[in-house]
């Protein structure tokens, strides 16, 4: 009986959603509600009903479960809500400022706009405290460090009851002597304070952004810590056999005491497993490139996964913070059910980024709300059944959706409210596809080359609409698309990036060995760090990156390295990757001019088993019990209204084939196959949607 | 009752919405591809360029939210380039351009236009214009205060083509680089214009695959013509009549005193007419071709009408421009040099046309931002025996105004870039360059005083490692501080003020025109930037704001009580009763003047 659950506790802002495995592949999904002030209630209540359904006790559940994983949006609501603690910086003589300068920027898309604010500051100037010293860009020291004037930086922080402290000297990614030393005094004299420096956080090139990771990390940090203390414990208390781990922005799974350390590790680990999800779902299928799309009410997130591998995005402005540390690379847009349609000052119609949330919500909720929406506009067009009630209580009233539509689209406009409905449905589906643009074409891969996969609740509606709209040839909807995330948390691996930058060019005869030795020293630490975890040597899988540029370039291309050891003959082959790579993402390659090489990193990941997925009964026949009526439904701008029959997902066997147009209603979610398309349900309990002739 | 938006066009509205969209996808991607692929630091760190795309007429369809200075200027030298070439323009052809004689900013401004031809027919030109780090010339980085004709400033490029029916020109390519310094960057610049411009191209020719030329047209059409009412029913909100607005450039090193710029509107229904005058031109390099001068008043009408993107040419229809006799300093001729334009007298033109339109609508004002006042850098690599150049747009990052609502951003200026430059990291110009950067940071007291505080101005000082530098200044701001509006008012006006600093044996040297230098190790280069504007009377911000202003070093204890009236005590904390005293009288005074 060891071993027979794993068990997934995704903490949102709204529900808690609860994910425990059966090692025979059986998925069972609980919801609570969060209860942000104390996790550890919303994760009674679903430890509670799952005893219940199981008959079983909750301790017996959880000791029986080989790995407890908590995914919590901790760091990010502290974050969003800017309630971390109060942290003073200590930074180079002269540079205090470059946290507050932000590079001298305004953000895209306010550039005349006189009232949009600038950037909240997570330190006030006045905690920012200069100290003088200086290393060069090759390492050498410039200036001593000055100890007087961080003794007195730690003076004034006491005085002002500072309870973290951050740490970022300039080039102490060449040499770390002045940031370690800063760093044993800061312990000395204030302990029991949290305390980060720069070269430990995010050890890469570029001051701003490593300051600004290690002061948004030292500023979530402690609230990380007190939430895992509680949680660790709450589980230890309930006969836990295994540290429970965290999940993290870079898609893998962290220990609490990591986790305490590094909470900027977490602020996005919400859509961060989807990838995950993503590639374990198309296992069956024998796909591996994977796009996966996740709509829920007020936003729109996609992730990308190429060759089985899942895709880092580095260096980056999150809720306005710069952000360093690699995270799964997830475009997020204000693009959901409860997107509002209005027109804009030139009197376009526009749908988005502004929500109608989940209160009023859309119009046709009932709630007060009067401004139209996609979800209206999708019940207007007939994919949602009208008078279908959501999550137990909201009815559906189709009346009100076409009020909405009418007075505030189509009316102004002068088209008809079919046509409108049409149109915001192909706008939203537009800057869907755009965000897809985003992480497809424009990090250079080709989004036909992937199969789309569909999470969250709302996404079914529109997916055929976007595969169109991309080009793409393949989509999976699994029955359980609206948990995908949780579920790509149970999946998924211990996972630890390590960082390191080594600015050389790459001539022949350049020093790859000094390259091979830094790799090997990241990769001994990694192994080290996860053989205390409890791993054998056979479950570390360690990869490769590095970053490049041509000499005089500032932005730089990724590339993967093989496993093997960088010797002489290596260059060539790295160089002509690079190469390849800049020409993918921009259209030309400059052989003939030298490269370099800024930063390294290796992924080392503890491998964790992964259970079945389930085993659907085989009846295509069913097909014929699981129809369930016809719907009008519009699929184009043409007015004309197609009789559409829908299918109750829940009485569809494996392999059973539906041919567009057609809708399969799920419980928690509704798919709808435009015509051209066909879905079959394969065992594993995915639909495997392609097209059955040119659209 | 909902206002019904007419679309005489009778283009259907969702197409025209995902036009839209795919447009500016399209532009988007070529700016990705310069920012990423660039090779001098004004490129990939800065994003001093600018990319657009026209339609057949050729009329501007879509312009990024970059730098401001470019942009109004693409307009007019997009016609000037696609007139000179006529009909002799074909598929696979690539344009280049930087000559102001036909409408190019400055000479360091490089424009390239890639004419997109779908089935035979010319639809779409993508356009990519950037700041190459030098172009030739006597002074390295190209700006030469010593310059009495455009001649002596560097290499002008009348349009010319560098690829002619898809075959590059290298003859041509070549001719241009051998006069520049630092070529291999220059080139690099080059390929990522070019780069870009294909990404562009792709774009588009995928969206006439979907829809088609008609349609696509149409759309354009519509889309200008949407822009053209909003701009319109903006000037109907104004009440007809003449409004005028007038700046003072600082004299930055001619020697020929201060100079007046003076902006008319007369605004007739929902049409506006602007006339610029300005002095004769000189033989200085603050002369303004038409082109720039164009870019210097559509951002004062921006800064008016404060539009949200997407921007085409139909927010101009309305607007009508006489630049002022040729010959004078914003509507100058050859041989009037004029490097230092799109800074000077560049932002002083914006600031005169912002000030007629604050006549005119006095509930949209904000205060101004501060100018540009920077340094270029220039020697030789003593690691790699490579010569550099480069402007240091770190070096111009100066306060943004207030508005009538909130303090002026922090380190967001100058008015010429509006916030879309980038400073580029700190550890990026080290590696980049044989430099120590011992400061970057905001400065005390650099802030226009107001009811709500302009943004500090920066301070960047730098020392050169193992050779002798070259730093060149360029700008203004140094004698004359940001305006405030609405009562705003500066009474330590010095410490607001921009100034190049040499710190050499032990003495300081401060520069308030622009001049050339050198500094070797151990000396330093400071240079310092205004802040921007305060808003409304200093002595009505509240006590609590300056206090912390005090606390975070961003106002003196000195500053508080002679231009915001509040009297601190020791520890920080603030003396009501002396302040509310000190105000009191500030007022009186206040209202006397």
């Amino acid at each position: 009986m060891k071993n027979q659950f794993r068990l997934g506790v995704d903490a949102g802002g709204t529900f808690t959603d609860f994910v425990l495995v059966e090692q025979d592949g059986t998925i069972r999904l609980f919801k609570s509600p969060s209860t942000p002030e104390d996790g550890t209630r919303a994760i009674a209540a679903g430890l509670a009903q799952m005893s219940e359904a199981l008959d079983r006790s909750v301790s017996d559940i959880v000791s029986n479960c080989d790995l407890c994983i908590n995914g919590t949006t901790v760091a990010l609501n502290a974050l969003i809500e800017l309630k971390g603690v109060k942290v003073g910086l200590i930074c180079s003589a002269g540079h205090e400022d470059s946290i507050e300068i932000r590079l001298g920027h305004k953000e895209e898309g306010y550039r005349y706009d006189a009232s949009y604010p600038s950037a909240p500051q997570l330190v006030p100037r006045h905690l920012r405290r200069p100290v003088a010293g200086r290393i060069l860009a090759d390492g050498s020291e410039y200036a001593p460090l000055d100890e007087e004037a961080v003794l007195a930086a730690i003076e004034y922080f006491r005085e002002q009851k500072v309870e973290s402290v951050a740490i970022s000297l300039l080039w102490s990614v060449s040499n770390a002597a002045h940031e370690q030393r800063v760093k044993a005094l800061v312990e000395q004299h204030l302990p029991g304070v949290f305390v980060c420096s720069g070269s430990e956080v995010y050890p890469q090139i570029r001051e701003y952004t490593r300051t600004s990771t290690t002061v948004v990390n030292a500023y979530l940090s402690p609230v990380m810590g007190r939430y895992v203390n509680r949680i660790d414990e709450y589980f230890r208390s309930l006969g836990a056999r295994s540290p429970v781990r965290y999940y993290q922005s870079n898609g893998g799974l962290a220990i609490g005491n990591v986790m305490k350390e590094r909470a900027v590790n977490a602020i996005n680990s919400g859509p961060a497993s989807a990838p995950q999800a993503g590639l374990y779902l198309a296992g069956p299928f024998g796909i591996d490139n994977v796009i996966t799309v996740d709509m829920g009410g007020t936003s729109f997130d996609i992730t990308l996964a190429k060759g089985g591998q899942t895709n880092l995005n580095r260096d980056i402005d999150f809720l306005r913070q710069r952000i360093g540390v690699p995270m799964i690379h997830v475009e997020t847009l204000g693009a959901g059910g409860g997107s509002i349609a209005r027109l804009n000052d030139f009197g376009m119609l526009e749908v988005g980024p502004h929500s109608a949330g989940a209160n009023p919500g859309p119009a046709c909720y009932g709630k007060g709300g009067d401004q139209p929406t996609v979800t209206d506009a999708n019940l207007l067009l007939g994919y949602l059944k009208p008078d279908a009630v959501l999550g137990g209580s909201i009815r559906l009233d189709l009346p009100r959706a076409q009020q909405a539509i009418a007075s505030q689209v189509a009316e102004p406009l002068g088209i008809s409210i079919e046509r409108a409905a049409y149109g915001i449905s192909t706008l939203v589906n537009l800057n869907m596809a755009n965000g897809i643009r985003r992480i497809s074409i424009e990090q250079g891969y080709d989004p036909r080359d992937f199969a789309l996969i569909c999470a969250g609740g709302a996404t079914g509606m529109h997916i055929t609409a976007l595969a169109e709209e991309l080009g793409a040839q393949q989509v999976l909807v699994p029955k359980f698309a609206s948990c995908l995330c949780a579920f790509g948390q149970v999946i998924s691996d211990v996972k630890y990036n390590y960082l390191a930058s080594m600015p050389m060019r790459l001539l022949p005869g350049c020093a790859l060995e000094e390259l091979e030795a830094r790799f090997a020293e990241m990769e001994a630490r990694g192994r080290h760090n996860l053989m205390l975890d409890g791993f054998e040597p056979e479950q570390i899988h360690i990869r490769r990156s590095v970053e490049m540029r041509y000499v005089g370039q500032i932005h730089e291309c990724t590339v993967e390295l093989p496993g093997t050891p960088l010797q002489e003959g290596s260059l060539a082959t790295v160089l002509a990757a690079f190469h390849q790579r800049h020409e993918a993402l921009f259209t030309y390659a400059e052989p003939q001019n030298p490269v370099e090489l800024v930063n390294l990193e290796c992924t080392v990941s503890g491998l964790v088993s992964k259970p079945q997925l389930p085993s659907l009964p085989h009846n295509p026949d069913a097909v014929e019990d699981a129809h369930d009526g016809f719907r009008p439904m519009l699929f184009d701008d043409s007015a004309r209204w197609v009789e559409t029959p829908v299918y109750a997902g829940e009485r569809l066997a494996a392999g059973c084939r539906i041919v567009g147009p057609a809708v399969i209603e799920e419980a928690t979610t509704t798919v709808v196959l435009r015509p051209g398309w066909q879905a079959s349900l394969h065992e594993s309990g995915t639909y495997h949607l392609t097209r059955w002739h040119a659209v | 009752m909902t206002q019904r938006h007419p679309n005489p066009s009778g283009v259907d509205p969702i197409t025209l919405a995902v036009v839209r969209g795919a447009l500016e996808t399209a532009q988007r991607e070529m700016t990705l591809t310069l920012e990423k692929t660039g090779r001098s630091s004004v490129f990939n760190l800065a994003h001093d360029y600018s990319n657009a795309l026209f339609d057949h007429l050729p009329e501007m369809v879509l312009q990024g939210q970059d730098i401001p200075i470019h942009l109004g200027s693409l307009i007019p030298a997009m016609k000037a380039v696609a007139g000179y070439f006529g009909d002799d323009i074909h598929e696979g052809d690539v344009l280049y351009h930087n000559d102001p004689a036909y409408q190019g900013s400055h000479i360091l401004d490089c424009c390239m236009y890639k004419p997109v031809f779908y089935q035979g027919e010319l639809v779409f030109w993508t356009v990519c214009k950037g700041h190459l780090t030098d172009i030739g010339g006597p002074v390295p980085a190209g700006y030469n205060p010593d310059a009495r004709e455009i001649y002596a400033e560097g290499l002008r490029i009348p349009p010319v083509k560098l690829w002619d029916r898809g075959r590059r020109r290298d003859d041509v390519v070549n001719l241009l680089m051998c006069n520049m310094r630092a070529r291999r960057d220059q080139e690099g610049d080059l390929n990522a214009q070019y780069g870009a411009c294909r990404v562009g191209e792709r774009n588009v020719l995928a969206l006439l695959d979907k829809y088609g030329v008609e349609t696509v047209r149409a759309a354009i059409a519509e889309l200008k013509d949407m822009a053209d009412r909003h701009m319109r029913s903006l000037i109907r909100s104004i009440p007809d009549g003449h409004y005028q607005g007038k700046a003072v450039l600082e004299d930055a090193g001619h020697g020929y005193g201060e100079l007046t710029i003076q902006a008319d509107i007369t605004v007739r229904d929902d049409t506006v007419h602007i006339a610029i005058e300005s002095p004769p031109q000189l033989p200085y390099f603050i002369n303004s071709y038409a082109g720039n001068s164009m870019s210097g008043i559509y951002l004062g009408l921006m800064m008016f009408a404060q539009v949200p993107p997407p921007y085409n040419e139909g927010l101009y229809r309305c607007v009508t421009v006489d630049l002022g006799k040729p010959g004078t300093l914003c509507n100058a001729t050859e041989p009037a040099p004029h490097v230092n334009c799109t800074t000077t007298p560049m932002e002083t033109l914006t600031d005169a046309v912002r000030m007629a339109f604050e006549a005119a609508a006095p509930e949209r004002v904000t205060a101004s931002w501060g100018h540009a006042s920077g340094i270029n850098i220039a020697g030789i690599n003593p690691i790699t025996g490579e010569q550099y150049v480069t402007m240091v747009l770190a070096s111009i990052i100066s306060g943004a105004g207030a508005t009538r609502h909130m303090d002026g951003w922090h380190a967001c200026g100058p008015l010429c870039c509006f916030g879309a430059l980038s400073s580029g990291d700190v550890e990026l110009l080290e590696y980049a360059y044989p430099i120590i950067i011992h400061r970057y940071g905001l400065l005390t007291d650099s802030a226009g005083a107001g009811r709500f505080r302009g943004g500090s101005g920066t301070v960047w000082e730098v020392e050169p490692i193992g050779h002798e530098m070259t730093v060149i200044s360029f700008g203004e701001g140094r004698q004359i501080g940001t305006m405030g509006a609405a009562g705003a008012q500066d009474r330590l006006r010095e410490r607001k003020l921009g100034r190049l600093e040499i710190m050499a044996d032990g003495k300081s040297t401060v520069h308030r025109q622009n001049v050339i230098t050198h500094i070797r190790p151990g000396q330093r280069a400071r240079n310092v930037n205004p802040g921007g504007g305060g808003y409304g009377l200093p002595w009505q911000r509240p006590l609590d704001e300056v206090c912390d202003d005090v606390k975070n070093g961003l106002v003196s204890a000195e500053a508080a009580q002679l231009e915001y009236g509040v009297v601190l005590k020791s520890d920080l904390s603030v003396d009501r009763e002396a302040s509310e005293r000190c105000r009191c009288e500030m007022n009186r005074q206040g209202d006397k003047a």
